[in-house]
């Protein structure tokens, strides 16, 4: 199992002299699922086009199965991409697409086709044309055709993302679901969090060109490595460059609570609901920072304090290490 | 990036190749103009008086029928591109683009000429005494046979060139107009022009240079003099004497330099930044 | 609406429709003299007399054959450069568009004046080749705008989506680009005939009479031929296209994945 099945090695790319990847290293185990998470227009969309070929790296290789890839093209790799957009040809019908992934990979076999047509749950619209079924279903045709030239490992480029957001709840599941009953090795793009944590066993925080932290959900909002993914994540309260603290030990009142801690004014800007709770959105006025953060009661004044108790105040692991 | 490069050089190729045709026959046509005696043979035709008239007609003449085309076109595909989208009204409309310029000029001969069908039906209808009453409107020394004609004959290609730029204007656009208190002239300074605006010069720059240098409506619906450009070169290159050809490459190659420098300057207007930009998103 | 759709029809009926009926009308009676008081003499003669001359059938079948030659080589030349300005993301872009379409701008009658002597060197003037080859410059660059533009609007994106799934060039080609173009190929069809068909001086500089296309034809027939022969003759001419859309369009249902009356039933 602990097979590495797709390795970059010090992956540079640059573009018009801006560095959009630079030194990029990571591996995939065989069936492991990585969710790639950063701010939109940080390169995570170049970083699949390279993988998958459809773009050259300035530097660095890809191994893949222990045999480096870099310079093979696009429909030479064993890797699949599913856009942002779900692409089907208009002018195939959704088998017909999917045969189409397979013939063109060479992989056909018609009972196969009838599996996958069976698993997105499209059999009844085998022979409609892509323009005559909804979003949802053309994304799940665009997974299976992905899946029916048999490849090694899959990507998606934010595939959810065009959805409306209820029917992108119950297609992740799907996708996750289907992805891990085939062990499936995929790499998976998103801007959202949340997503990440749903779709991917490892999660790979992404910013400027470069991986700020690898590592399970809990380890990411146990230890964050920097300021720039505990910003990211939103689970904390960033008291600096190097300390942090949860933001579930945080402690808010009219008054100091916690004699040993440490005490902010802030003021309460707005009060939204999620999963049946209030939330309180902070702006803390020492820290000129924002925060968000459930509560029960309610607030006498616009003024609270804001206590951290001092054994909560954690440094970045990235500091330690 | 670079193994990229190549192969969209090697899709170039037949494009390239083909450009040979054209950039040769242009070279060559310069280089028999000169005939190895410089510039002689330019110096003749710019003294003669034949030659100066038919520039002025040719370019007059085209001038004409090129601008009321576009007028006429814009205002067509502006005032009813709602009803293009329907198959059947394009496929009426362009009608004329099935046949070939010359076959539409006859077309007009067979209309408009003194003899021709209207002149004979104002007869029959008591509008006209005689049908040699009817005003002479085709191989006339106006060229406005020649006008009407390519007028008539290029108008359905002005809508079909800007119809895909009228179905890509975005309605909001006008209602935003329209909101911050603009009127119908805001509307087509603000949102049409600056779309239709390439399209524009193309459609000048490829209609003119057509009618400019078109042999065969001239010579089918036009005069003798004042003549075309393209008629007097035609003449010149298969006249009784070998000596005039020069004379006709002279004559050529001045009318490709002159649309070339006139493609020039459109494509110089049209790379300005501030049209660019206008131009946004569309590459 | 109602009030423009009724502006519309008139104009489009005025300008348009009527001409063509009017034409057929002549091409199917003797001509007309409605000044005289007569009415319309309904006849084949326009079509019977056209069709014995022996040099009509010669010329429509060279027409035809230089119109297939010429649209295959614009499909051909406008797939690989449509295809190749939307992946080109480089500056210059703009001049290179318009080079492309220069060949349109220069007179065509320079071009093939000037190619005159070199055609006759090589032996390719006096022939059908030549003639071939000189109606492909004002047909290529509008094939090249129109491929472009139905490339662009297919999107980058789509043109990849094969690629990711491992097919090859001619694959991607004939499975995906090919059938998503058929609009293109319809225009270009018409339009690369169409100006085919208009060519006389380009034909008789570069066949020197010797190739005899339709419009050689039709010309020196305007001295001596009434006008139920010459309406016949022009309807003659909107039929070539016509026809040979029909042909293309049968064979474009043989390109993979066409919607036909017998295939997907459901």
């Amino acid at each position: 199992m602990t097979q590495k099945k797709l390795e970059m090695k010090n992956i540079t790319k640059t573009f018009h002299q801006d560095k959009i990847l630079s030194e990029l290293t990571f591996h995939l185990e065989k069936g492991e699922i990585m969710s790639i998470v950063g701010p939109s227009g940080s390169g995570k969309t170049t970083l699949l086009r390279i993988l998958a070929g459809l773009e050259k790296p300035s530097d660095g290789k890809i191994i893949m199965n222990g045999k480096d890839i870099t310079k093979q093209k696009a429909n030479r790799r064993s890797i699949s991409l599913v856009f942002q957009q779900p692409l089907l040809f208009p002018h195939m019908t959704v088998k017909e697409n999917i045969v189409y992934g397979a013939k063109v990979s060479k992989k056909y076999k018609e009972e196969k086709v009838d599996s996958l047509l069976e698993a997105i749950g499209m059999v009844r619209f085998q022979n409609h044309y892509p323009s005559e079924i909804s979003g949802g279903q053309q994304q799940r045709v665009a997974l299976a055709r992905a899946m029916a030239t048999e490849p090694e490992v899959i990507l998606f480029d934010e595939p959810f993302s065009s959805l409306d957001p209820s029917l992108r709840q119950d297609l992740r599941y799907w996708v996750r679901d289907f992805l891990s009953s085939r062990e499936t090795t995929a790499v998976f793009v998103t801007h959202d969090m949340e997503e990440a944590m749903i779709m991917g066993d490892q999660i790979a925080v992404f910013e400027d060109g470069n991986f700020q932290q690898i590592g399970t959900a809990e380890t990411l909002h146990k230890s964050p490595a920097n300021l720039r993914v505990a910003s990211f994540l939103g689970g904390h309260l960033i008291l600096n460059d190097h300390e942090f603290a949860p933001l579930h030990d945080v402690q808010v009142g009219t008054k100091k609570t916690v004699e040993d801690g440490v005490n902010f004014q802030a003021t309460v800007e707005h009060i939204t609901y999620q999963h049946g709770r209030p939330i309180a959105h902070l702006y803390v006025i020492d820290l000129k920072k924002k925060v968000s953060l459930p509560f029960d009661g309610t607030f006498p004044s616009r003024e609270v304090q804001v206590t951290i108790p001092t054994d909560s105040i954690r440094t970045f692991s990235g500091e330690t290490l | 990036m670079k193994l990229f490069k190549n192969k969209t050089f090697l899709l170039f190729l037949p494009a390239g190749a083909f450009l040979i045709i054209p950039f040769y026959g242009f070279l060559y046509a310069v280089i028999q103009s000169l005939g190895g005696e410089g510039f002689t043979h330019y110096h003749e035709i710019l003294n003669s008086e034949r030659f100066l008239s038919s520039v002025w007609f040719s370019i007059r003449t085209a001038g004409i029928a090129t601008i009321l085309s576009i007028i006429l076109g814009l205002g067509f595909t502006k005032w009813f591109y709602p009803l293009l989208t329907h198959t059947s009204h394009r496929v009426m409309v362009w009608i004329p683009m099935l046949f070939p310029h010359f076959v539409w000029g006859y077309m007009i001969i067979l209309l408009l000429s003194e003899t021709g069908w209207m002149a004979q039906a104002f007869t029959a209808a008591g509008w006209l005494e005689d049908r040699s009453n009817f005003p002479v409107w085709t191989r006339d020394p106006q060229g406005i046979g020649i006008i009407i004609t390519y007028v008539w004959k290029e108008v359905p290609l002005v809508i079909l060139l800007l119809f895909p730029v009228y179905a890509s204007i975005r309605p909001e656009y006008y209602a935003l107009v329209d909101s911050l208190g603009g009127n119908a002239w805001h509307r087509f300074t603000t949102v049409d022009l600056p779309n239709l605006l390439p399209v524009l010069v193309e459609s000048f720059l490829i209609i003119f240079s057509f009618t400019l240098a078109a042999y065969e409506v001239p010579a089918l619906i036009g005069t003798t003099f004042p003549e075309m450009i393209s008629v007097l070169g035609y003449e010149w290159f298969y006249g009784s004497s070998w000596d005039d050809r020069p004379l006709a490459f002279a004559a050529m190659v001045l009318t490709s330099l002159f649309l070339l420098i006139l493609t020039l300057v459109g494509y110089f207007i049209l790379s300005r930044p501030r049209w660019r930009a206008m131009r946004g998103n569309r590459p | 609406m109602i009030r423009k759709k009724a502006w519309f029809l008139i104009l489009t009926l005025l300008l348009f429709v009527i001409p063509l009926t009017a034409l057929l009308l002549q091409s199917l009676s003797a001509p007309w003299r409605f000044h005289t008081g007569q009415g319309l003499d309904w006849g084949w003669q326009g079509y019977a007399i056209l069709f014995e001359n022996p040099q009509l059938w010669e010329a429509t079948f060279i027409s035809i054959g230089i119109g297939f030659a010429v649209l295959f080589m614009n499909v051909t030349i406008g797939l690989f450069t449509g295809k190749a300005l939307v992946s080109y993301a480089y500056r210059g872009k703009a001049w290179l568009e318009a080079l492309l379409l220069s060949p349109i701008l220069i007179p065509s009658l320079a071009i093939a004046m000037g190619l005159h002597l070199f055609m006759i060197r090589i032996g390719l003037a006096d022939t059908i080749w030549g003639v071939m080859l000189i109606h492909l410059v004002p047909t290529v660059p509008y094939s090249i705008k129109i491929f472009h533009n139905s490339y662009q609007q297919m999107g980058k994106a789509m043109m990849e989506q094969p690629h990711i799934l491992g097919a090859g060039f001619w694959t991607q080609v004939f499975t995906v680009e090919l059938p998503l173009l058929r609009p293109a190929i319809r225009s270009l069809t018409f339009l690369t005939i169409v100006i085919s068909l208009s060519q006389y001086a380009l034909t008789a500089i570069i066949g020197g009479g010797r190739v005899l296309t339709l419009p050689l034809v039709f010309f020196p027939f305007l001295d001596n031929a009434n006008t139920s022969i010459m309406a016949a003759f022009s309807i003659w001419f909107a039929l070539i296209p016509l026809s040979m859309y029909i042909i293309i369009e049968v064979l474009m249902m043989f390109l993979p994945y066409s919607r036909l009356p017998w295939r997907n039933h459901r």
